[in-house]
Parts: C-alpha cells; structure tokens; sequence
C-alpha cells in the first residue's frame, strides 16, 4: 500500500495468482471490457504467441472520490505455468491483497495444491502467512463438465475459509463478485492492523 | 523518514506526506532541468508511481512503473543466479530516438529517466546521482503522516462498496 497525503492518493496492489491456464488473465480482460473507460486504465498483457502469460498482465482501476481520498487499484496476475516461479515472487512484492484463481477441473486439483502452497511459500518469504493475510478463492470454469464439486473444492482449497466464489470467468459470471471481495477483505484488513 | 511502515502481519506500508511530496517533486523537476530528460517518475519497487515529471500525457506512467519494477526486480534475481552479491544498481535500455535510464533510490524507491539520444548518457548519471543523494535526504527527514486507518475508516468502506457497486454493473 502507497499512501499519498499531497495528492490524498490510496494505492493497493492486488495481485491474481493460480495455476497454469486457471483463468486469471481472462479475470482481467472482463473487467476491462466491462468497466467504463473512464474508470480503467490500459491492460497490458505480458504474454507468449500462445497467450500464456510470460511475466504479468497489469490494469489500473479508479473509482473516484471517497470523502476527498483517491483510492486507486493495481490489478496484477501471475503467470501460473510451474518454471516461471521467479516471476510470481516478483510480482507478490509489496501485495496487499490476493485473488486464487483455482481450475475447478478434477484432473486440475493436484495443480491447484501445488499452486497455493508455492503462494503461501512465496508470502512466507515476505514476512506473510496465507493464514492473516487477505485473499478469497474463486472457483473458475464452472461451466466445464468434468468439475469438482463445490464441497471437495472448499475441504481441500480453502482450510482457512476466505472468501469464495464460484466462476465462469469467459463470461464473466463471478467475476466482480470476487473483486469486490478482495477490494474489501484489503480495506478491512488495513483497519484491522491499525 | 518517509514512513515504510511494517504491520502485525508482516505488510508493509509506506507514507508519503505532503511535505515530503512537495520536496520530492522539486528534486525530479530540478532532475528535468538539468537533463533535458522528456519524462521522469519515481515509484515504489513493489511498481507504484510516486510522483512523475516532463511530458507525461501521451505516455501510460501507471504502466510504465509497474514495467520498470520489474524489469529491476527481474534483473535482481539475474544477478542472484550469476553470484552477484549486490542488486544491479542501475539498468540502461538504449533505442533510437530515447534511452531509458533506471536506478534505485535506497532499497525502497527507484527512479526512471526517459531522455533523448542526443543527451549523453553520462550527463544523466551524473545529475541523476545527485538527484539520488537530495532525494535519499528527503526520505530522511524526520516529519510524520497521519496512519493509513485516519482515511480507511469504516465510513470510507461503505462508500467505497457503493462505488464498487455502481461501477460494476
Ligand atoms: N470453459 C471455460 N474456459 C475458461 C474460463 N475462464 C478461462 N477460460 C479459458 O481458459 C484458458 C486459459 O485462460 P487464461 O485466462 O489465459 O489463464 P491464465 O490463468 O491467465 O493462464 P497463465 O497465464 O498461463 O497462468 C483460455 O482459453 C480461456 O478462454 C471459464 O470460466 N470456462
Ligand atoms: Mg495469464
């Protein structure tokens, strides 16, 4: 979090997190198609030919005035394949808040696991603990067949009990939802500490 | 002391007042000057702009910080993996027609240079070196901000939620 008095600016840094392909680029692009131009800024996508994320995608959201403050938020997410570990500790620097994408997909659980406990690894390093930290979960690619369901997602995922929500991210179902949710938890969150 | 503050939980905080912002933007406008430089930003190393100087309208600063922090933070971890015991201390991108010239200011702060090709890159170093030095006092100086819990009271997260509201629909 950047605070600055001259300009009674709040900057808090978000950043989406989640294993290869879960959907946290497409979080991104909907939010971005769907908030008015005034309030977002450019998305820029850091990206292979084949659209997988190579270091970061980053957006800008503003969402004017509140009593006179400027809260501003920056939206990151990490590239989720396994060999660019490196690039998501970079990113998690100076995080106040994190969104997991996780794939609902059955065969994508053990990818889910190893991705979550690589964040809490990567937080630890920072001082932080997935355990006081805030974050929500959300359940991405509902609408695919072969899903977990929603009972095994939360016994296995979600052991502190954040927030969660379940998502169809191409659509866009669940996906301010799970916003808002973090936008909160890291407003919460920064009273709490105080 | 700009303030990094550390929280229970480990996060950290930083404060900038107004004074300190006022002092700051002095330095890189003084930086402009001298360097002819188009554009000047300061940010934060987790990659938010600070305050920003020069020609700043048909450029994205915000995108531009977040892509600097971690070019550096990148760069770092190039230097861990080849044995470097220090961070690089500076990076130098050189294009045709404006060379971006990058370096830290304390563990904090770093700075991006954006200036022509026709301005030698060893005037930049200089000035921007002793930019560094007024900058790093200023961070020094010993006046307080108020906490970050004056602003984000539980007024504030009700409206925001409203705002949340009203711009995602
Ligand atoms: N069926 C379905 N497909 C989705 C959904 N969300 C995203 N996808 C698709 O999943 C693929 C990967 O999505 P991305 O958003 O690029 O995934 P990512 O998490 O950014 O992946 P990395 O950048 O590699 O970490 C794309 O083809 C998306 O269209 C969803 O809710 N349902
Ligand atoms: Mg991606």
């Amino acid at each position: 979090m950047f605070i600055n008095w001259a300009l009674q600016e709040i900057n808090l840094k978000i950043v989406y997190y989640g294993p290869g392909m879960s959907g946290k680029t497409t979080n991104l692009e909907y939010i971005h198609s769907k908030l008015d131009q005034s309030l977002t800024g450019e998305l820029v996508t850091l990206k292979t030919k084949e659209d997988r994320t190579i270091f970061f995608d980053f957006m800008q959201i503003e969402v004017g005035r509140i009593k006179g403050k400027k809260p501003k938020f920056n939206l990151y997410t990490v590239p989720g394949q396994v060999y660019y570990a490196s690039s998501r500790k970079i990113i998690l620097n100076g995080v106040d808040g994190v969104v997991f994408v996780a794939d609902s997909q059955k065969d994508r659980m053990e990818g889910n696991i190893e991705t979550l406990l690589d964040l809490e690894n990567n937080l630890m390093t920072m001082g932080y603990s997935l355990e006081t930290f805030p974050w929500v979960i959300q359940y991405n690619k509902r609408d695919l067949p072969n899903t977990e369901s929603l009972d095994i997602l939360q016994k296995k995922l979600n052991f502190f009990n954040v927030p969660h929500f379940e998502a169809v991210a191409i659509k866009g179902t669940g996906v301010f939802d799970t916003l808002k949710s973090i936008i909160n938890g890291v407003v919460q969150h920064v009273q709490a500490q105080l | 002391m700009v303030q990094v503050k550390k929280l229970k939980d480990g996060s950290r905080q930083i404060i900038l007042t107004a004074k300190q912002f006022d002092e700051i933007t002095k330095v890189l406008s003084e930086l402009a000057a001298k360097t002819k430089a188009s554009t000047i930003l300061m940010a934060d190393i987790s990659g938010q702009l600070i305050t920003q100087r020069g020609n700043t309208d048909d450029i994205n600063t915000a995108i531009l910080s977040a892509l600097a922090a971690s070019d550096f933070a990148a760069t770092a971890e190039m230097a861990k993996l080849i044995g470097e015991d220090a961070k690089f201390k500076l990076l130098f991108h050189e294009g045709e027609k404006r060379n971006v010239y990058l370096s830290n200011v304390g563990d904090n702060f770093f700075l991006v240079v954006v200036f022509d090709v026709s301005v030698t890159l060893g005037l930049v170093r200089i000035y921007t070196k002793k930019a560094i030095q007024n900058l790093l006092s200023v961070f020094d100086s010993t006046e307080k901000g108020d906490d970050a819990g004056k602003i984000l009271d539980q007024d504030f997260s009700s409206m925001l939620g409203d705002m949340l509201d009203e711009s995602f629909k």
